[in-house]
């Protein structure tokens, strides 16, 4: 089906989803019928907050199949996300009832009730509203109305399209919900026609459901989420963030350490500076610590013993410890519980190894490395003693 | 023939006769023991096969012969097995039919199957018996085989065996047994009235898996009974991976691709329609390639067997009338005949893959939903296809892809990488990413899955921040230093997993700006990710990457070309950063990690392959193209070539375990020194003790090593900057022409410094010159040993001989050719030529050429080639006889240009001197491979020892091929050096190709051990390297006869 929409009415679809998320940050979202899962990978980029993303459809092929384009990226690792985020996908019906699909903040069925039988809707409505019971659901369905103006349409939009309903037959069937489950409904579209023809309406109808306030009791949406016992789970895949604490303290970790030998590192080479009065010397650039503005703060690297002392109020200056966390005195908490960095007893300074430079081996010519122990020599004229000569073997196939 | 095949036991003539009776009663059995399955086309019961009409009541006058190896007389590939096999199906139903292809379990065969589990005699045994049968074969062999695989287990076999009352492991041999033409006459009316020969056969030699059975059956009126190797690799005892299981002293190269159709013309009868012939996939024979020099060892290497269950893959092609332009149309259709085609197609548009049987011609329809037209598609079967033929792989490696993501590994460029296994480094802000390069490879040992244990080194930091902190550092020169820094480059995107190369950067543009999109909208770069992947860009002054991307067309034919334009802020560095490659430490830090050993590397491989199997869903994505990948890393045989002896002026010794010869050479004159007469030294102020030092260690350790030195002339500069160092060397070298060497002592790691030394004493005023770094000289419980190497190298720079090995071939000329490509100015590479000049391999004369991109390295080649002829003749007096050269740089991909287009060139060379016609051997160094060996004993993998080779099962079936690992490994896995003759007709046999290398790689005087390359290619590596880094130019001729470049 080709229409005259630019851009494609889909991708409005999932824009008008898009926004929609956006606007109400929903926390918890399903998409109901996601088949290619095109919705959910938008989602997955335009997070805005959502933690949760379940796909569901019944044709359990196409899920195994596009699965994987939900999939965290090498990104996602490199840069693990602020908040939680976890991807499910499902093969299910929306005639069933799966108790893991209750206390959503957001169900959206895009283009779907569509694809049921009549008298499958009426299942569907009482699943999705009175049982899963979100917050919201946005659904989406053709305009019958619009169908004169589509080129060379016969029919339905779709083969498999079960029925297309005109705006009073959705509207209908949208306000009995709302009366039935306690909903409100806003009705709007995607797909405006042109000029005089804007009466028809918008190609796609849509129907934004709001849960009344009333009513049911919400103790069950904080439930843990159990094994399903309806629907099968194919896919679930949890997103590296900093919520998981082992992934905040390894960041935060090498940030900080990364920060340090980067201090200790320009201490050295100034100290380099100093002590050698060559004009030629070029060593790493360093920032002067006073760009950092706020000067009571600042405290100098020093040595002490075998160790290079960095102040931890220096490694605080870098935005993404900083970005990490939010006080100096919760950084030095941190830190101190954690054994890969070498702190003072009071947590104020950290300790790095000085002698990094000084044991650097030499071993820059190829392959080159001195074995100190004696090896056992082999000398001289043990095999070998027959003279090879190829020409001559040779000789048997060429004929010389 | 193959001439590798073994002989056929059993009385000739005689032993035929019994079987074709039990033929005949197994047929009315419908299932038959696994041994009696004849596989292959044949099967496709459940479809009526195509070309039945032909098939009817044609009473087929040639005989339809299958079998492995067949290359003689090779006419006409036949079209279909299956038809010469349906007849019977016509006549009585498919038992019967099925009886005629199964005169298998016939003791000779069983025979052959003990052998593999038994004792095996020798390969030069078995060769040589197989030659002196050979042509009683040709002769007398029936034009009818079978081919019948025996799947199960090798236990199960030999008892199966057993049951028939044959005793496994007596003979070695090959169960197929000659027919004589009198019995056919017996037999059939119709008989071909010549004489065919068959290709039967077919050692079963891999590793003691004899996993084919092979008979030849006869039936009357010559139809044919088809047969199929099957490649049970795994299925079938495959003992030598279990630490019980016995080698197989035969690597002989075992071919998977088995069907093989031959015959004389098919008379098709009046009446029947011709039709486009199907045609089969002829194997070639393999080619002779095996050593046999050394002593055998077991080798293990990163090949894993994949068994194909599948009999054969069906070509098609597939037309659309009307035609349909687009391939996304295309697909679509092809997808609504799911049901026709099976929910297992490759498909590209037009030609068509299905691992099952269609009719001939299907002729399906479709609807263009664009203007509701009636399409016509049309599905004829063009080829029928071993399982592992070549034209299967691009598919088979797309479903490999599909697994490993099933495993949830990332795709990262080429690779795929574990995120549940990643190491971080925080010290550097990078993580590493182990994983795998996969890849499937039809080999001369059939069908394998290689792989190859990889690291990507990921940044934490993006392209933008890094900008950042070099913008801390030198504001001046910013956008050089971003230039020097990212060009050349590859980062992966923030918002996939693509990589790209960074080519250049555009400084003129922003993310503000904009570009239009493929469907015509123009947007800004801001916008485009902040609609698309909900990315807000915090950083609106930034410059954009440019990577352009190299042409090439897609499926459609639509050529992709111009500028791809990324965000700083959104593409994260990958690969190890510069400035980390010169820290020693943290280089160390890194290398724990990413070099393994073997021990590391094969578990690492094992893991995987237990990930596979022990997947469904990855077992059920390999099941549908009738795949499966073994759990064991291959095991196999390989040789250890002989120690070699190394020649100095009077001592000789055989090389140690280690092949490391650094105390003899030192403690023993050299072949020749050249004394040190007038040497200069240059040094800064600073590093005045540290060059006395050296110059008085030089005197002390001169004398064992036969070299006389001279007080040089000592020049102290007031600083170490380039200018004084140039400006010092160039007035001593015009006040005193005698100066043989300038050596100069540099502080610190200085490629301004070292570059302008170089250019200076290369091209401008032509001598021998060594640089040393002062931190090299400065401890002094080092001192003495660097001395000694230092002055080793200034004796090669100087002309003097170190060492050689004894190549027993006269008139020989040995030529080393590599090629420098610089990453940043992509401008231009260099050719390095080095080539032999006297018979002890001491003498190398080399030359330097510059080429532009897309330039033929020939024409520069052809230049050397001459003046280094000329160069020999004046030093022998002679031409060489023989030429052999070694080419370092060519990609399997090119293979096929440097035989038909650079040796033709070569030989052309050669005419332009009168009456000359040397023998050429062309050998390709490949050493960037993926192939790993690892030594296998007591169950345990480790490095193999210096001079291990391996020619057979992994090598590859269009070249003489061989893989040789010389040098010895400290640290990490053991990589071999790919060797690939190309072109021979020196006819230096398989072990004086082998050998001849071995030696070969001894001769670099930079190193007394053995080095991964021939020494030729390693000078001519140093030479490019040296010419292209830092000359930039072609270095002084005068300098041409001299290992300058060391």
């Amino acid at each position: 089906m080709t229409t005259p929409f630019s851009p494609p009415l889909y991708m409005q679809r999932y824009q008008f989803v898009i926004d929609y998320v956006q606007t109400y940050r929903p926390r918890k979202v399903i998409d109901f019928g996601c088949a290619e899962c095109r919705l959910l990978k938008k989602l997955k980029f335009h997070r805005n907050g959502i933690q949760l993303l379940v796909g569901i459809d019944i044709n359990s092929v196409v899920l195994l199949k596009k699965m994987h384009t939900l999939a965290p990226l090498v990104s996602d690792y490199l840069q693990p996300s602020d908040g939680p985020f976890t991807i499910e996908l499902y093969q299910g019906s929306v005639t069933e009832r799966e108790p893991c699909t209750r206390g959503f903040d957001l169900v959206t069925c895009v283009e779907l009730i569509e694809h049921l039988e009549l008298e499958k809707v009426e299942s569907f409505s009482e699943v999705v509203f009175g049982y899963m019971a979100p917050g919201a659901v946005i659904v989406s369905t053709p305009n019958a109305e619009f169908n004169p103006l589509l080129p060379g349409l016969r029919g339905f939009r779709d083969y498999d399209h079960k029925f297309e309903w005109t705006r009073d037959e959705f509207q209908t069937w949208a306000h009995r919900v709302c009366r039935e489950y306690g909903y409100s409904v806003q009705f709007t579209g995607v797909g405006e026609a042109l000029g005089h023809w804007r009466d028809v309406g918008f190609c796609t109808q849509i129907g934004v459901f709001q849960r009344n306030f009333d009513g049911i009791n919400w103790s069950m949406s904080n439930a843990e989420c159990l094994e399903p016992s309806v629907y099968r789970l194919l896919y679930k895949v949890v997103y590296p963030s900093l919520c998981d604490n082992n992934i905040y303290q390894k960041t935060l970790v090498n940030e900080v350490l990364y920060e340090a030998q980067h201090l200790k590192q320009e201490w050295l080479s100034r100290l380099n500076m100093d002590s050698n009065n060559n004009a030629h010397f070029y060593g790493p650039p360093f920032m002067e610590a006073l760009q950092h503005g706020d000067a009571c703060e600042w405290q100098p690297v020093y040595q002490q013993d075998r160790s290079i002392c960095v102040p931890l109020t220096r490694v605080w200056f870098s935005p993404k410890v900083r970005a990490l966390c939010g006080s100096v005195q919760r950084l030095r908490e941190e830190l101190l519980e954690e054994e890969r960095v070498r702190m003072s007893a009071d947590g104020t300074v950290l300790n790095l190894p000085a002698d990094d430079e000084e044991e650097v081996e030499e071993e820059k010519e190829e392959e080159e490395e001195e074995e100190e122990e004696e090896v056992v020599k082999t000398v001289s004229a043990v095999s070998n003693s027959v003279e090879e000569d190829w020409d001559r073997e040779l000789g048997g196939y060429e004929g010389v | 023939m193959d001439p590798k095949r073994p002989p056929f036991p059993g009385p000739r003539g005689a032993t035929r006769l019994p079987w074709l009776q039990p033929a005949e009663d197994q047929g009315q059995l419908p299932d038959q023991s696994p041994l009696g399955r004849a596989r292959g086309l044949v099967l496709s019961k459940d479809e009526p096969l195509p070309g039945r009409g032909r098939a009817l009541g044609v009473p087929v006058e040639s005989p339809v012969r299958f079998g492995r190896g067949v290359t003689q007389s090779v006419s006409e590939p036949l079209v279909g097995m299956g038809r010469g096999v349906q007849l019977p199906m016509q006549e009585g139903g498919f038992g019967r039919g099925r009886g005629f292809l199964l005169p298998t379990p016939e003791p000779t065969v069983g025979i052959g199957r003990g052998a593999a589990v038994g004792p095996m005699p020798t390969r030069d045994i078995e060769r040589s018996d197989v030659q002196e049968k050979m042509p009683e074969l040709q002769a007398e062999v029936a034009p009818i085989i079978t081919k019948v695989d025996a799947p199960g287990t090798g236990s199960s076999l030999v008892s199966m065996f057993r049951g028939l009352g044959i005793e496994p492991g007596k003979t070695w041999g090959r169960g197929a047994a000659p027919i004589g033409r009198g019995a056919a006459g017996d037999f059939g009316a119709d008989v071909q009235p010549k004489p065919s020969i068959i290709g039967a056969a077919a050692l079963t030699p891999e590793r003691g898996d004899a996993c084919l059975e092979e008979s030849i059956s006869f039936l009357g009126r010559g139809f044919v009974g088809v047969g199929r190797a099957a490649l049970p690799h795994m299925g079938v005892g495959r003992g030598p991976i279990g630490p019980s299981g016995p080698m197989s002293p035969i690597p002989a190269p075992f071919s998977l691709a088995s069907a093989a159709s031959i015959s004389e013309e098919a008379p098709i009868v009046p009446g029947t329609p011709t039709k486009v012939e199907v045609k089969i996939e002829i194997v070639k024979e393999p080619l002779q390639k095996i050593g046999t020099k050394g002593s055998p060892v077991s080798i293990g290497s990163n090949y894993i067997p994949i068994c194909c269950k599948n009999d054969a893959v069906f070509q098609y092609h597939v037309t659309f009338t009307p035609n349909i332009e687009s391939i996304g149309m295309r697909f679509g259709m092809m997808k609504e005949h799911r049901p026709t085609t099976g929910e297992v197609v490759a498909f590209d548009g037009s030609i068509l893959y299905l691992p099952k049987r269609l009719e001939e011609v299907v002729h399906l329809k479709a609807e263009r939903k664009t203007d509701n037209q009636e399409i016509d598609i049309k599905i004829q079967l063009t080829k029928i296809l071993p399982p592992s033929s070549d034209l299967c792989i691009p598919f088979y490696n797309v479903v490999l892809r599909r697994v490993m993501k099933l495993l949830g590994l990332k795709l990262v460029g080429r690779n795929h990488y574990d995120p549940n296994a990643v190491v971080v480094l925080g010290k550097h802000r990078l993580q590493v990413w182990p994983g795998y390069s996969t890849s499937i490879k039809h080999t001369d040992g059939g069908l394998y899955l290689i792989v190859d244990v990889s690291h990507k080194v990921l940044r934490n930091d993006s392209v933008l921040d890094i900008m950042n902190l070099i913008y801390q550092g030198s504001r001046e020169s910013f956008q050089d230093e971003c230039t020097k820094e990212f060009v050349g480059s590859i980062v992966i995107t923030r918002y996939n997993n693509r990589t790209y190369r960074i080519d250049d950067i555009e400084w003129a543009k922003s993310p503000k700006d904009t570009f239009t999109l493929a469907d015509g909208s123009v947007t800004t770069f801001v916008d485009y990710y902040s609609k698309n992947y909900g990315i807000t860009i915090k950083e609106l002054d930034q410059p954009l990457l440019i990577h352009r991307p190299k042409e090439r067309s897609k499926p459609g034919g639509k050529v992709i070309t111009g500028e791809i334009l990324l965000l700083p802020e959104l593409s994260f560095m990958t690969g190890i950063p510069e400035k980390m490659r010169k820290d020693f430490r943290a280089m160390k830090d890194l290398t724990m990690h990413i070099n393994v050993g073997a021990e590391q590397h094969t578990q690492s491989l094992k893991k995987l392959l237990h990930n596979i199997n022990s997947n469904n869903e990855a077992l059920s994505e390999l099941g549908r193209w009738g795949l499966s990948i073994s759990q064991e890393i291959l095991v196999t045989q390989g040789r250890t070539l002989p120690s070699e002896t190394i020649c100095l002026h009077a001592a000789s010794f055989v090389t140690s375990p280690s092949v490391d010869w650094s105390r003899e050479v030192v403690r023993d004159p050299s072949i020749s020194t050249v004394p040190l007469n007038c040497w200069a030294v240059f040094f800064p102020r600073r590093a005045t003790d540290q060059a006395e030092e050296l110059v008085n260690t030089f005197t002390r350790v001169a004398g064992p090593m036969g070299i006389r030195v001279e007080r040089p002339i000592r020049v102290e500069l007031r600083d170490d900057r380039t200018e004084t160092f140039v400006k010092s060397i160039h007035s001593q070298l015009t006040s005193e022409p005698r100066v043989q060497l300038v050596v100069c002592i540099m502080t610190g790691n200085r490629d301004d410094l070292y570059s302008a030394i170089k250019k200076l004493c290369c091209i401008q005023s032509p001598v021998p010159s060594q640089a040393i770094n002062v931190r090299t000289i400065s401890q002094p419980q080092k001192l003495r040993s660097i001395a000694q190497k230092i002055l080793l190298q200034i004796n090669c720079k100087l002309g003097g001989e170190l060492w050689t090995v004894n190549v027993p071939l006269k008139c020989l000329m040995v030529i080393g050719v590599d090629v420098h490509h610089d990453a940043s100015k992509k401008s231009r590479s260099v050719m390095g030529f080095v080539a032999s000049l006297n018979s002890m391999l001491t003498k190398w004369y080399s030359r330097v050429t510059f080429q532009m991109p897309h330039e033929e390295i020939i024409n520069g080649f052809r230049v050397c080639l001459l003046a280094a002829l000329q160069k020999y003749y004046e030093v022998n007096h002679a031409f060489p006889e023989k030429i052999v050269i070694y080419r370092d740089g060519v990609s399997d991909g090119q293979l096929k240009t440097v035989e038909l287009y650079e040796i033709p060139q070569i030989l052309k060379c050669f005419e332009t001197i009168p009456n000359y016609e040397p023998k050429l051997a062309f050998i390709v160094v490949q050493k960037r491979i993926n192939t790993t060996l690892y030594s296998y004993g007591s169950d345990h993998f480790g490095t193999p020892s210096p001079g291990t080779v391996l020619d057979h099962t992994v090598t590859n079936r269009e070249w003489v091929d061989f893989y040789l690992m010389a040098h010895s490994i400290r640290q990490g896995c053991g990589l071999p050096t790919h060797y690939i003759a190309v072109y021979n007709t020196a006819n230096l046999t398989p072990d004086h190709l082998q050998r001849l290398t071995f030696k070969m790689c001894h001769l670099y005087w930079n190193w007394p051990g053995t080095i991964r390359v021939p020494a030729p290619c390693k000078y001519a590596h140093k030479l490019a390297f040296l010419s292209g880094q830092y000359l930039h130019s072609e270095p002084a001729i005068q300098l041409s006869e001299k290992l300058f470049f060391l």
